[in-house]
């Protein structure tokens, strides 16, 4: 089986990402709570920073050889807010991968913990909005050694 | 709201959705261009031994429990760091119920630590960590 520890320092294209009031107001709604075109909410902070990060669910997938029924899940996701996020306003976001783990569990079997790292500014100022960091699990069809 | 009246083993109000709802999946599913049919295929749940219900999205619940978070601490701008777990799946048509203990206070500083946590029909779905500002 590959090891993906080489990934470690692999920065996404990055770039910016303007978040768009309809997607901010859909993103409420569909959480079921009260859409507000004036206010984003702050759980959007794992949106902005994929996409900003410039990767699709997709390309983390590939990235990682996984497709979408292997049965990937979320593992850890963190938020550092340092601002709020706000429908219409553009970001400057920078990522890279962290950490490729390699581990296993008796119930989980062998699985890779992908580890990456988004830093998210409001377009033209030095002063961070938040930062993202998030691991997301690889189940491997292999089993434990 | 989180003032500086806030102690150490405080409850905080529970946030609820008695049911969750599996049509706003599919919104959500195209929204994060989340290609996985766990989401909104319960043919693939149930190939894959998950049951007759579609699987929420992560970010649901993470957007539930920062909405349970902010509304203890007072609007969107106190909070200061939220660390998630993802224990375990939340189920259409599940109750999701997030609950949370204030551990540590901090006047000086003028911030609280908080333990956080979900289950999904009783079963961990959540659990976690945040920190938010106290209001004055």
């Amino acid at each position: 089986m590959s090891d993906y520890g080489h990934l470690a320092g692999h920065r996404f294209p990055g770039g910016t990402y303007t978040l768009p009031p309809w997607l901010s107001w859909l993103w409420a709604d569909a959480c079921k709570l009260e859409p507000d075109w004036a206010t984003a909410h702050q759980g959007l902070a794992y949106l902005v920073a994929l996409r900003g990060a410039g990767v699709s669910i997709q390309d983390i997938f590939d990235l990682m050889d996984a497709t979408a029924d292997s049965g990937v899940v979320f593992g850890e996701f963190q938020v550092d807010y340092h601002g709020v996020l706000r429908p219409g306003a553009t970001y400057d976001c920078e990522a890279e991968v962290v950490e490729v783990e390699r581990k296993s569990g008796r119930r989980a079997g062998v699985f890779d913990k992908l580890t990456f790292q988004v830093k998210v500014r409001e377009e033209g100022s030095d002063d961070m909005t938040i930062v993202c960091t998030n691991s997301w699990i690889f189940p491997r069809a292999e089993r434990s050694d | 709201m989180a003032t500086r009246e806030i102690q150490v083993g405080q409850q905080l109000e529970p946030f609820v959705i008695d049911s969750v709802d599996p049509e706003p999946m599919k919104t959500m599913a195209a929204i994060l261009e989340d290609p996985n049919p766990i989401h909104f295929d319960t043919n693939v749940t149930r190939e894959l031994g998950l049951g007759d219900q579609p699987v929420n999205q992560g970010p649901t619940n993470l957007t539930w429990l920062t909405e349970f978070v902010q509304r203890f601490a007072g609007g969107p701008d106190r909070l200061v760091t939220l660390k998630v777990r993802f224990l375990g799946n939340v189920l259409g048509g599940d109750r999701f119920e997030c609950t949370g203990t204030v551990t540590a206070v901090d006047h000086d500083a003028g911030v609280a630590e908080l333990e956080v946590g979900a289950t999904s029909d009783g079963r961990p779905a959540l659990g976690g960590t945040a920190v938010i500002k106290l209001a004055d």
